[in-house]
């Protein structure tokens, strides 16, 4: 195996941590307490190309082509160079989850309408499958959509939706026949304020706060046939193909975030003094900076292993699930020992330490939660 | 290939002792039979033993319904 990268992805990923760095304040306390999401900065991201990563180069996209890695490596440079984290976290699930499948499945009329709006900014793009009773068991959804005179009317509710106070198309899920399981499921887009169709306020939450998220309400909501996705019943492929790269991308923010989070810990216990010496020369405080060390590049090994498979077209079913598993897990445990290093500043929020941890806790549920990882892994085992 | 793959399904995939036997016209992830995990798999076996690549635009019903519907999907991509 060989996860050398070249240089021009290498470049890239020195770019947006120079950007970054100087396009983004250094504190987002405030932001984080009054749960604000800064349009500003999403607009700055698309003008540097961020939100161009999953999109061709005709329809408004960064690249000569669309590169997994080169995506992976650019958020992992956010998240060590912006310290909000959800923004790395928002961009990458339009990137991925809106995106990338309307490349994939998009009619030209389609990828023509939303994808140069949404490299741009000018749009934003959330994904909608979770339901009130649809959640780790997705495709047991019960959003409706009926078929109609040139097109479909959709009911039903979605909620946990990021972006969905927010967002200006939303790729929804639905039913057009309940009888075919999974095989019956549609995607189409639905955009802001087509009848039928609210969206909720923003849901305060634990982390993640800059992003905003809520439900999306459907009522006889008129979705013309053109807004289909793919064909009828292509939802499950859709689905499939887009949490599979969103999984290994959504991590690379917090591969970057862990990467800050060591070196400011590393910094603080090296000039923090009790009983007369740096706290890092107790061996109590030096272990856990090396645990975090640990986890930090066996995460780094994980996804580079899953970009370099998955950029090479091989399915990595089993990589993914150690992946999101070990990952997710491993930035509570890191976020909660840069905590412990710091003592009453890591819990205090003006320190900005403890927030970390807030934003760390969402990644053990969404994309699958970690339960759910295990239960894969444990049946590719043959269990 | 139809016995083959019904024997991977039903070994590897269900892999359930109660399990009788697997009718070729089965719906299989559409009736519960299978999870995305299960489809997944399969086509992860129906690559490496026929030599096809499935891009995800091709995985839907019409295709991968059944055993005998992947049949003939595989029997037209080779
Ligand atoms: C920050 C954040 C952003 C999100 N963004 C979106 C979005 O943009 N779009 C969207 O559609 N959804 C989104 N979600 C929702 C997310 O996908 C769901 O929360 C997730 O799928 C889990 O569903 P649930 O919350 O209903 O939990 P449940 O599925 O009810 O799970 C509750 C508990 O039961 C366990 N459990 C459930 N089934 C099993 C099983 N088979 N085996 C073992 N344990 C099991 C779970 O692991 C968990 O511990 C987001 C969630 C979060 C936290």
């Amino acid at each position: 195996m060989d996860y050398s990268f070249s240089q021009e992805q290498l470049a890239y990923k020195e770019k947006v941590i120079a950007f970054a760095k100087e396009a983004f304040p250094e504190s987002y306390l405030e932001a984080d307490l009054n749960s604000v999401f800064s349009k500003e900065a999403w607009m700055k991201c698309a003008e540097f190309g961020l939100q161009g990563l999953a999109i061709p180069k005709e329809y408004g996209g960064t690249g000569d082509e669309i590169d997994l890695i080169t995506a992976c490596l650019a958020m992992e440079g956010l998240g060590y160079a912006c310290r909000d984290n959800g923004l790395a976290f928002g961009i990458n699930a339009q990137l991925w989850t809106v995106e990338y499948p309307i490349v994939l499945f998009g009619t030209e009329e389609q990828k023509k309408k939303y994808l140069p709006r949404m490299a741009a900014g000018e749009w934003m793009g959330c994904h909608a499958l979770s339901e009130p009773d649809a959640g780790s068991d997705v495709y047991s959804m019960k959003t409706t959509a009926t078929k109609v005179d040139g097109g479909y009317l959709l009911n039903g509710h979605k909620h946990y939706i990021t972006f969905g106070p927010v967002g200006d198309v939303i790729l929804v899920f639905a039913t057009t026949d309940p009888n075919k399981g999974a095989w019956g499921i549609t995607a189409f887009m639905v955009e802001k304020g087509m009848k039928g169709f609210t969206q909720g306020e923003n849901r305060p939450k634990m982390g993640l706060r800059t992003v905003p998220f809520g439900d999306l309400f459907f009522e006889d909501c008129f979705v013309p046939e053109e807004n289909r996705l793919g064909p009828e019943g292509a939802g499950w492929s859709i689905t499939n193909s887009s949490l599979e790269h969103d999984r290994c991308t959504i991590l690379a923010g917090q591969l970057g975030t862990m990467q800050y989070q060591l070196e400011e810990t590393v910094a603080y216990v090296r000039k923090r003094k009790q009983y007369g010496q740096a706290i890092g020369k107790f061996q109590s405080v030096s272990n856990r900076v090396a645990d975090m060390k640990l986890r930090l590049e066996l995460s780094k090994l994980l996804l580079y292993k899953v970009a370099w498979m998955k950029n090479k077209g091989e399915t990595s079913m089993m990589e993914s699930a150690l992946l999101k598993l070990y990952m997710s897990e491993s930035f509570i445990e890191s976020s909660l020992d840069a905590i412990r290093n710091h003592g009453a500043p890591g819990y205090i929020s003006e320190f900005e330490v403890e927030r970390n941890l807030r934003d760390a806790v969402g990644g053990v549920i969404y994309a699958g939660t970690s339960d759910i990882q295990r239960n894969i892994i444990s049946k590719l085992l043959g269990l | 290939m139809i016995e083959e793959l019904s024997r991977y399904i039903t070994e590897d995939l269900i892999n359930d002792p109660d399990f009788g036997t697997l009718e070729t016209d089965e719906d299989l992830l559409g009736s519960g039979l299978l999870d995305s995990l299960g489809m997944m798999r399969l086509v992860g076996f129906i690559e490496n033993n026929y030599g096809i690549k499935v891009p995800t635009e091709d995985l839907t019903m019409e295709n991968f319904m059944s055993v005998e519907t992947i049949e003939k999907y595989v029997n037209s991509k080779k």
